[in-house]
């Protein structure tokens, strides 16, 4: 969290033009604390509160980035991005396209996913904006890239949508460079070698698959572990180069599985070279219920155990 | 070619006669071409008085029926807007969006989806934009009586009342939203509502264009001083279909009273005042006429956008 913060104050710094709009983003300093800090150094011109209404501030970022601007837009929590739909799908990933190439339209849209510790807002809606050409999409999963993937969302001259894993935001700490550097948009990232099974994990599932790879080292099986980062453009490439090496593949995401972007993994290797799948590969996700907000929760969430069963029975059902 | 209007020498009362001239040989012509182009005929007035007072650096956001010679007004190129219409090839959208959308360069807000609503929103980011900066540039949106009703109207003139900013959101009221009259889904003046964000709502004759203008004077010019949005409800009648082709069945079940046609009042206003004769207001229509069937005949043997326009590499930049 305190890394995003930072990404973004370098950028107000350097360059007039990037600004922020959100709901709670002054006196109370963000949902989260996710905006410590921004308001007292930059005031309430460059830190907009805004009505709740987030089509309106979502439309009103686009234009302003139309306009000239660099703007960022927070919508406190994944579950109301829904309610700024219409800009965010008919509008967003459109302008530069429909134009003819000559629109410009540099906003990041910040918002935060998954299980958290209030627990509100679990819903993870991430894989719906995967989904459409125009938006690139992504979901850091470590301090270091927080920071350098907001940099690079904010550089960048189109529009990009920025997930925080809610169970991430006051989680891992590790030291961050001081200095503006950028995360690029799209490779994933190797986040631990193994011999046995490729785990791509997304977000808020990375620190499960490393948990889950600890225990399973003990037992022989080694787990390699791709951080998706971004969920568009996906990173093939890295996907497949990863299962030409292991064989075998997982995927976890705290989103759905049915349509959800472990499917587009899958489908990214068998596209390419099923041949080298030598066992079924396993999709874990959340349950296929709405994510509960009450003590159910858990029980609809992927953790490590999950991770744990899931390589077992690949290692089991491995081909001869 | 240029547009007869921005021939020299014309005064200004001729210009926008000229440009509301142009306006409806254009929509006749594009409505014989294309069954599914939105008919403008009868609302010129409301259209061009709402832009006619801008400057260059300002941006607009225009409804649907009717913007292509709000766009000419701001020097984009009548055979661009309507390769458009024709899917030809030379539109500034390269035939992927809707057809009447136009040059963002202009400080157009480009339609850039079939949806209605979201340029409002779009259209008060572009007056951020401008409060932003400093500058005392301002926008003007115009939006349909039907548009009037998406959430987006409510949330942006309650965000750019909340921010003051520099914005003037103009209803272009025809009376219907496709086969639906006014009255069906209008309570109240749509005007009324600016009391809810306390901000000036104001009624005009929208087939008055002196009226229209005057009423945007104040609007503008509020705006610009910093002094935040208005809400203008311009009262205009629509004279044909929703598309070209409607058969307007519906007509027949929900009668509505037909307003005095916007350019045979300017004209007659024009003439009255001793500012034009009868033959400078035929010799202009005809020059729009020869305008518009010279430019409807050079684009019509133009290629059809294809494959060559789909431009995979152009969805992000």
């Amino acid at each position: 969290m305190e890394a995003v913060i930072e990404a973004i104050a370098v950028a107000m710094r350097e360059d007039p033009r990037v600004f922020y709009i959100g709901q709670d983003v002054g006196a109370m300093q963000g949902s989260m604390q996710g905006t410590k800090g921004l308001w007292e150094e930059f005031g309430p011109m460059r830190i907009r509160e805004a009505p709740i209404s987030e089509s309106a501030m979502v439309g009103a970022a686009l234009g302003a980035a139309l306009f000239g601007q660099r703007p960022i837009v927070e919508i406190s929590f994944g579950e109301f991005l829904p309610a700024a739909m219409n800009q965010l799908i008919n509008q967003a990933p459109n302008l530069h396209y429909m134009t003819g190439g000559t629109a410009r339209v540099p906003v990041v849209v910040r918002t935060r996913v998954g299980d958290g510790p209030y627990g509100g807002h679990p819903q993870d809606y991430s894989a719906w904006f995967a989904h459409v050409p125009g938006w690139k999409v992504v979901m850091p999963a470590t301090p270091v890239d927080a920071k350098g993937m907001m940099t690079a969302a904010i550089r960048d001259d189109g529009p990009v949508l920025f997930f925080e894993g809610m169970s991430l935001s006051h989680a891992a700490r590790a030291p961050v460079p001081l200095d503006a550097f950028e995360t690029p948009i799209g490779p994933a990232r190797i986040a631990r070698e193994g011999r046995d099974v490729t785990v791509v994990a997304v977000g808020s599932s990375l620190p499960l698959a490393v948990r889950a790879a600890g225990e399973l080292a003990a037992e022989g099986i080694e787990l390699e572990i791709l951080d998706l980062r971004t969920l568009r453009p996906l990173d093939r490439d890295a996907i497949l180069a990863s299962v030409r090496r292991t064989r075998r593949l997982i995927t976890v995401h705290e989103a759905w599985v049915a349509g959800g972007i472990g499917a587009e993994v899958v489908a990214s290797v068998v596209e390419e070279a099923p041949e080298v799948l030598v066992a079924p590969v396993i999709r874990i996700g959340a349950a296929a219920v709405p994510v509960p907000s009450g003590k159910v929760r858990p029980h609809a969430l992927p953790n490590a155990r999950h991770i744990v069963e899931a390589a077992r029975r690949v290692m089991a059902g491995t081909r001869a | 070619m240029l547009a007869p209007v921005e021939a020299k020498g014309l005064s200004e009362g001729l210009r926008l006669y000229g440009w509301m001239a142009l306006s409806r040989e254009l929509d006749e012509v594009l409505c014989a071409a294309n069954p599914r182009w939105f008919p403008s005929a009868g609302e010129e007035a409301a259209m061009v008085g709402a832009f006619c007072d801008l400057r260059p650096d300002d941006a607009i956001a225009a409804h649907y029926r009717g913007p292509l010679v709000i766009y000419m007004m701001r020097g984009a190129e009548m055979a661009r807007l309507v390769a458009q219409v024709l899917g030809k090839v030379g539109g500034y959208n390269k035939g992927r969006s809707v057809p009447f959308t136009g040059p963002v360069d202009l400080k157009i807000v480009p339609w850039v989806a079939g949806d209605l609503g979201t340029s409002l929103g779009v259209a008060t980011g572009a007056a951020l934009a401008f409060q932003q900066e400093g500058s005392d540039r301002i926008c003007v949106c115009t939006f349909g009586d039907g548009t009037a009703n998406r959430g987006d109207f409510h949330e942006n003139l309650n965000l750019a009342a909340s921010w003051r900013l520099p914005i003037v959101y103009v209803c272009q009221h025809n009376g219907w939203a496709i086969s639906q009259p006014a009255k069906d889904y209008l309570p109240a003046p749509v005007a009324n509502r600016a009391a809810g964000y306390a901000i000036p709502g104001l009624e005009v004759d929208g087939n008055d264009v002196d009226a229209v203008r005057r009423t945007m004077m104040g609007a503008i010019a509020r705006a610009r001083e910093g002094n935040g949005p208005s809400l203008i409800e311009a009262r205009t009648w629509r004279a044909k279909g929703h598309w070209a082709a409607d058969p307007q069945d519906y007509r027949a079940i929900h009668p509505d009273t037909p307003m005095a046609d916007p350019l045979v009042r300017y004209g007659d206003r024009l003439i009255q005042r001793g500012e034009a004769s009868a033959t400078d207001l035929d010799r202009l229509r005809d020059a729009a006429r020869a305008a518009v069937a010279s430019t409807l005949e050079a684009v019509r043997v133009l290629p059809d956008t294809g494959e060559a326009e789909l431009g995979l590499d152009e969805v992000h930049p």
